[in-house]
């Protein structure tokens, strides 16, 4: 028992043994630090050595977001359409070279009607999971499904070329009327104009088949949203379970009609952010990694004992800085064209690095007719930029800023660089930074924004699907504009009609490739950069590739497993020299 | 009581419905959700088709008392929108229904209820930490009070207080999952035993600031509680320090803690957005902020009416708590 009582106030002694444990618990953490295990800078784990394919395992690979169906005529974001692609199955398909294949079609499909008319033969033994043959009847009422406004599907602008689609659509018909069953193994499309790009819409995941019996009998029971719960399609894959938010577990289809997967099982993980799952690639616990965190990525491109297990490739897409051609000053060409040479592109690659590439065109460069020597392509010339200024009759710069509108951190970061690039022209720029969504409203309104950050992913791979959507004055609109640069040009007009139509495919792309030189020339878009992706998978992956078309591709994967792991972690980069 | 309770009731659902009324109509101020969910792929025929499909396309005011329940159903996917007589059904949250999620493809019932209990589990876990560690060192703060361990407790909770969550998670993630491999790397996990397994962690970093607060607090109340005259007279009266503590001070020490918990309810409900961020931790507070962003009207809105009726439910029991505790107050 204390004697005297304790008083309240300034003393000292406590302050100072205060001080002392703070500072002893900083030195404890401190030691406790430097003892901690290190991770590993290679991979942890390698394969067992094998050779030739072995059968079994189970691959898993994660997202940073949810799924939102599995449902494909409701697919229509990244992570959807990649489960889809496992699940299910469609006529046709694209090989590792981005050329068409048939998949559930025998072969690709016989053209008549100058362009109009495609006939389609089926795959023998081709299955549902539910073990029942696939038939053209199965082709027919899925599209049936797909287009009704009842599914209310955003699949629908796809198809409406198909003969009697947007009568269908709007509910005057009960059948369409250019889809046509021959017999169980045969099915004809009649479109009302030749189209090309038909075929891409085949390909896509909303023309994959569902049975009706299933379909049926799920949405009586449970509702119109059932489907995307209970998938059952005619994929390498066959659906195991989801757990909502967390993972989908597929398993192998062994009724699959080509050569089977080799994987088991496959858990795809969801909302997992990207430092989380870079972290569990590299502990091992991630087999593929898609787009890692940035420090990660920076780390796996420097990595020696990484570099056999990664790759970086252009992502079909193209980012850009819209022009609005309704809105002085960028209805004259000349300050477009100013614009385009003003802008050092290098500085977006150098602050990026490894993340884009410098974009010259609307094409990305690995879709056709993609020309690196392209004479209009868009490159940094500031003295051919000043000289489109005097061009322009602003030999002195413009009196007034330009607005560019920006969707967020990200953009602002790449715009500040535009800011310096285009004072060296005489052109100042206020930013405006908006929500992502009062950007999608106001940008698709004419006569709003005047510049605006903007970009475009491929829907399939072909050039309409960014020329036609992007820049056709088709697609203008009062609201919801796609044709947001609000560019109108009479004679691109002309030239993506008869290259829709044109069934030659050398004329085809000629045309195309005509379209490109104007669209680099006549600067709706200052091109800025192509998106590049990184995938690394670990050692004992085998057969993965990135896909050209739909880049998470996990069909042909198998794994080089023994019956456990086996553990070779790397500490020091000299063991893998 | 009852008078109380009655009246707070009626004043919940009163600000209830005045913050739904206020969140609908933000939502079309905030953007356009057909355009918003479709994305800047869209294209005007897919947003024409999808809020025809919604019903997005009728005058606001008809939207709002169709949401409501008071005027027949507009979403064309609804089974109620035209029913089998021919007739135009309700589908309102009066009628219990919460509509269907803009980017799921499914109901916002189905959606939410995914996620309430992992929410539910995380929190309830976070907030029996807070309590055990924050009341356990505020207790001995109090008892130890000007020694050295009391200084070390306020300053770990001074520091508690100070770091956020955005801070705390990934060292913490660093260092027990990846380096150490103590637990697991984020995630839910597969079964019950797992999810708890995989909630410790993000439940220690969530309960941090929590306990911080709930011992600066305890720390406080039960010195005060020490110099109240019942509490020296029991230790005048020979009783054990260690009986007049656990049976006189701290019950009348725990009132503001009641009051903290209450408080903390609609926290229990709504999630932890950067906390279920960081831990991947599939629950409620992720769905909110991605149905912010995508402008998932249905899943806001119903994220806002739990949130609301979780605040007033919460704010209620906290009252309830201190009367329960203390006698001498009465709910008036």
């Amino acid at each position: 028992m204390r004697s005297t009582p304790k008083t309240e106030g300034w003393r000292p002694t406590r302050w100072l043994s205060g001080g002392v444990a703070v500072l002893a618990s900083a030195l404890l953490i401190g030691l406790a630090v430097t003892h901690f295990p290190k991770a590993p800078i290679g991979p942890r784990y390698v394969g067992a050595g094998h050779q030739s394919p072995q059968s079994g395992g189970t691959l898993i690979f994660s997202a940073g977001s949810n799924i939102h169906t599995l449902d494909p005529h409701f697919a229509y974001d990244t992570l959807s359409t990649a489960a889809c692609r496992l699940l299910y199955d469609g006529l046709l398909d694209y090989d590792y070279e981005g050329n068409m294949i048939p998949s559930l079609a025998a072969a690709l499909p016989t053209v008549s009607d100058s362009g109009r008319a495609f006939r389609f033969e089926l795959r023998n033994g081709i299955r549902f999971h539910n073990g029942r043959e696939i038939t053209a009847h199965d082709i027919s009422w899925s599209l049936h499904r797909l287009l009704s406004q009842t599914t209310g599907s955003p699949g629908y602008p796809f198809y409406k070329s198909i003969v009697g689609a947007p009568a269908y659509h709007r509910g005057e018909a009960e059948l369409i009327e250019g889809i046509r069953v021959i017999d169980d193994k045969t099915i004809e499309f009649q479109l009302d104009e030749a189209d090309q790009t038909f075929l891409n819409a085949l390909a896509m995941p909303f023309a994959y088949p569902l049975p009706k019996e299933h379909v049926e009998k799920l949405e009586a029971a449970e509702g119109p949203d059932a489907v995307g719960r209970h998938p059952v399609g005619a994929g390498p894959f066959a659906f195991s379970r989801w757990e909502r938010g967390v993972q989908v577990e597929l398993h192998r289809f062994e009724g699959y009609w080509a050569p089977q997967a080799r994987v088991d099982r496959m858990v795809f993980l969801e909302n997992i952010s990207p430092d989380v799952a870079s972290a569990r690639f590299r502990n091992g616990d991630l087999d593929v990694i898609y787009r890692p965190s940035k420090v990660n990525r920076l780390f796996m491109r420097e990595s020696k004992a990484w570099a056999p297990y990664r790759a970086e490739v252009p992502s079909p897409s193209v980012y850009a800085i819209g022009l609005n051609c309704e809105l002085p000053p960028f209805d004259n060409v000349h300050v477009r064209r100013a614009v385009a040479f003003a802008i050092d592109r290098s500085k977006l690659e150098r602050l990026n690095p490894g993340e884009v590439l410098a974009a010259s065109q609307v094409l990305p460069p690995m879709l056709a007719p993609y020309d690196p020597e392209l004479p209009t392509r868009q490159v940094f010339d500031l003295e051919r930029a000043k000289e489109e200024m005097r061009l322009a009759g602003f030999p002195d710069g413009l009196s007034e800023p330009i607005t560019l509108w920006v969707r967020g951190e990200g953009d602002v970061r790449g715009a500040q660089l535009f800011q310096q690039d285009l004072k060296e022209i005489g052109i100042e720029i206020d930013l405006k930074m908006v929500s992502f969504a009062t950007y999608l409203k106001e940008t698709g309104k004419p006569r709003v924004a005047q510049a605006a950050f903007t970009g475009w992913h491929q829907d399939f791979p072909d050039p309409s699907n960014f020329m036609d959507i992007l820049f056709h004055s088709r697609s203008i609109h009062p609201v919801n504009s796609e044709n947001r640069s609000f560019y109108r040009n009479p004679r691109l007009d002309a030239i993506l009609d008869s290259a829709r139509a044109e069934v030659d495919r050398e004329k085809r792309l000629a045309l195309y490739a005509e379209a490109n030189a104007i669209l680099a020339d006549d600067a709706p878009w200052a091109f800025l950069s192509y998106a590049v992706d990184m995938f690394a998978w670990q050692p004992y992956v085998k057969s993965f590739r990135p896909h050209p078309v739909w880049l998470n591709e996990y069909r042909n994967i198998w794994l080089d497993l023994p019956r456990e792991r086996v553990s070779q972690a790397i500490y020091d980069e000299g063991v893998a020299r | 009581m009852m008078r109380f309770i009655v009246q707070r009731a009626v004043w919940g659902v009163l600000v209830v419905m005045s913050v739904v009324t206020l969140v609908f109509f933000l939502i079309f101020v905030a953007g356009d959700p057909a355009v918003t969910i479709l994305g800047p792929q869209a294209r005007a025929e897919q947003i024409a088709d999808f809020k025809a499909k919604k019903g997005l396309d009728r005058p606001v005011p008809e939207q709002f008392m169709s949401y409501l329940g008071l005027m027949p159903c507009i979403r064309k996917d609804s089974p109620k929108y035209l029913r089998a007589d021919g007739t135009r059904g309700f589908c309102g949250i009066l009628q219990g229904d919460l509509g269907e999620s803009y980017s799921h493809h499914e109901s916002v019932a189905n959606v939410i209820g995914y996620r309430l209990p992992r929410t539910l589990l995380l929190a309830s876990l976070a907030v029996l930490f807070e309590l055990v560690i924050g009341l356990t060192a505020g207790i001995i703060a109090a008892l130890r009070r000007n020694r050295w361990s009391d200084t070390a407790i306020m300053f770990a909770t001074f520091i508690g207080i100070s770091l956020p969550t955005y801070v705390t998670g990934p060292i913490a993630l660093l260092l027990f999952a990846f380096l150490l491999g103590w637990f697991p790397f984020g995630g839910y996990g597969v079964d019950p035993l797992d999810h708890i397994y995989h909630a410790l962690l993000p439940a220690l970093i969530l309960a941090i600031a929590g306990a911080a607060t709930y011992a600066r607090v305890m720390r406080g109340e039960l010195i005060e509680t020490l110099r109240h005259d019942h509490v020296r007279t029991a230790k005048a009266k020979g009783m054990p320090m260690r009986q007049v503590v656990l049976k006189h001070a701290i019950r009348n020490a725990l009132l503001p803690i009641a009051t903290l918990i209450g408080l903390s309810l609609p926290f229990l409900v709504g999630g932890a957005i950067i906390t279920e961020k960081i831990f991947a931790w599939p629950g409620l507070g992720l769905l909110t902020i991605e149905s912010i962003e995508s402008l998932d009207a249905p899943v806001i809105m119903a994220v806002v009416l739990m949130f609301g009726i979780a605040v007033q439910v919460g704010n209620l029991l906290a009252d309830i708590a201190v009367a329960a505790l203390d006698p001498r107050i009465r709910l008036e």
